[in-house]
């Protein structure tokens, strides 16, 4: 087994937390159950992976067995990378027979005629997600496993969620191979970014809960309320007003989880209004202006801000249409030229 | 001296008496006011039992003497149970709405061969003219495309076209995992789908006589607004 095999492996299974590892392995499928009772996956992980690399040893894996390890801990693991949304257009109104065979089969022929020094491997998941591992080389160097990119794409759907590594460079061909590969005319980058995978799926699927309005009989689902003293000495003096707060964001964030989404970034370019007399900026040039919100949950926040009283209900729109717009990077011009991409400001 | 001490002794006896007197004409008045109280009170609930009974007696017979003028909770008590039973029309129909402030706001029930499936949202604004707000639709129906021919045109063909859509991935993924589920023992490998379930192929056994075959086979539905494959191709391997 080649050396470099060897030390990407150990090095893949070093990333796993130790109690992960046994399930993953199986997983695998690639050592047999009685190989893997050979191994004590107690001790410390140092240990366990020189095990397991011993192991793969005496099956000869090659790079592509053991990039399959590195899809499926990617795969379990989609939030410590930072996926993009790319969206696909086509002309053609016919319906698609997506076929999974034929879809591989395009996308490396198209890959490899453009470089031949690329390690590409597929895995198909339950959910009609094919996850794409792409390992990248040079014309004249073997492909560097560590720099890899990934492609989740769902078929006969518009979007692919990539999350390319350093080398952005090999990113125009990549979209290409994929657009030659599902039938599509073209690709463009979507202003939205995310380390949740999954939750940049609700978004352009449109799985997020959205408060639609119907008679359908259904049982209601119980709404988490906070039970209420009933002591009778404590008297809510702004009831009313916490009733119409609780509706409008009922109204706006519906009544389920929120996608996750680290920051939405608004690039201003509009111009400074000042007192004139301040003489501020008087070659009336916009006033460029970065703002960004981040937070672990930003969606979350955002919906707890009008309850908790930090802000006014209703929130301005251009923080409550980042799930509708399916974007979280705005730029905001001066309400007079309506430009492909920006959001007018209120 | 002894007849001044006669006289006070004799005006305090009197005094004394005068007062006793008053106290027991005062009992005896809180005494008949108590009882009379009782009384009323007996009284009062005889009223108001009258009272219900007339009230009972009064939708019965009314009922059933006057049929032109039943009383207004009859009235509502029926008008809620005929709307009810129109919304469960409708919902069993597969397509029901509600008029929003903008406009209308349709759910898609999805169901095959008897079982209730996924239900989808569309909420549509109606002024300056018929767009589509939001929706659940899933991105791989074709959504657009359908509202570009009859959204502006024909908005009762649209969501026709788009429910029968709609039926048929449902009706496609229900069996699509049904097979999976129930066949799994025969089914050699994994059975390759596609998000609309539209191609599905995938190698499976038949054993007769001891041997066992396997084939290849590859399903092509070919009609998007239909739940059946329009094109089977079995081949041994």
């Amino acid at each position: 087994m080649d050396e470099t095999v060897a030390e990407y492996i150990r090095r893949t299974v070093l990333k796993i937390p130790r109690d992960e590892i046994k399930p993953m392995l199986q997983k695998w499928g690639f050592l047999s159950e009685a190989q893997l009772e050979t191994v004590n996956f107690h001790q410390i992980k140092e240990n366990i992976s020189q095990d397991v690399v011993q192991l793969c040893e005496e099956n000869s894996t090659d790079i592509k067995q053991a990039a399959v390890l590195d899809i499926i801990y990617n795969n379990i693991y989609p939030n410590k990378r930072i996926w993009s949304v790319y969206q696909m257009s086509k002309t053609g109104e016919e319906t698609e027979y997506f076929d999974l065979t034929d879809f591989k089969k395009k996308f490396k022929r198209r890959l490899r005629s453009a470089l031949k020094n690329v390690t590409i491997n597929f895995r198909e998941y339950e959910d009609n997600a094919i996850w794409i591992r792409i390992a990248w080389g040079t014309p004249y160097k073997k492909p560097n496993q560590y720099k890899t990119s990934y492609v989740v794409y769902h078929s006969q759907t518009p979007y692919v969620f990539i999350s390319a590594s350093v080398l952005r460079s090999n990113l125009p061909l990549l979209c290409q191979a994929l657009v030659v590969a599902s039938n599509y005319h073209d690709i463009h980058e979507m202003e939205l970014r995310s380390h949740s995978l999954n939750s940049l799926k609700d978004i352009v699927f449109k799985r997020y809960s959205q408060n639609f309005q119907t008679y359908c009989p259904r049982p209601l689902t119980e709404r988490n309320v906070a039970p209420e003293t009933v002591d009778l000495r404590i008297i809510q003096e702004n009831r009313n007003e916490k009733e119409r707060i609780r509706r409008l964001n009922q109204q706006v964030f519906g009544d389920g989880p929120q996608p996750k989404i680290e920051f939405a970034q608004y690039k201003l370019e509009t111009m400074f209004k000042s007192d004139p007399k301040m003489h501020v900026l008087d070659k009336k040039e916009p006033f460029r202006c970065l703002v960004k919100f981040s937070s672990p949950h930003l969606l979350e926040s955002l919906k707890s801000l009008a309850p908790a009283g930090m802000a006014d209900a209703p929130l301005s729109p251009l923080l409550t249409c980042i799930p509708q717009k399916a974007r979280n990077y705005f730029k905001i011009r001066e309400k007079k030229g309506l430009l492909p991409g920006s959001f007018v400001s209120p | 001296g002894v007849f001044a001490h006669l006289a006070l002794l004799e005006a305090r006896a009197y005094e004394a008496a005068v007062k006793q007197e008053e106290t027991e004409q005062q009992e005896e008045k809180l005494a008949r006011l108590k009882a009379r109280v009782q009384e009323l009170r007996l009284q009062r609930d005889k009223l108001r039992a009258q009272v219900e009974q007339q009230e009972k007696g009064q939708l019965g017979k009314e009922g059933a003497l006057n049929p032109a003028q039943p009383s207004a909770q009859t009235v509502l008590e029926w008008k809620m149970k005929s709307l009810k039973a129109m919304l469960q029309i409708f919902y069993l129909t597969g397509i029901s709405g509600k008029l929003t402030k903008q406009g209308v706001c349709f759910c898609i029930s999805t169901a095959y061969e008897g079982t209730y499936l996924d239900f989808y949202h569309l909420d549509l604004l109606t002024k300056p003219e018929v767009q589509i707000y939001r929706h659940s639709i899933p991105i791989f129906i074709p959504l657009q495309q359908i509202a570009k021919k009859y959204l502006q045109t024909d908005i009762r063909r649209f969501l026709s076209v788009l429910s029968d859509h709609l039926n048929a991935y449902v009706g496609r993924r229900y069996q699509a995992d049904q097979l999976q589920e129930h066949f799994s023992g025969q089914i050699e490998g994994t059975l390759q789908r596609n998000s609309l379930c539209n191609l599905l192929v995938f190698n499976y056994n038949v054993s007769s006589e001891n041997k066992t075959f396997l084939f290849k086979v590859r399903l092509l539905y070919g009609d998007p607004c239909c739940s059946l494959p329009t094109e089977a191709v079995i081949s041994s391997t």
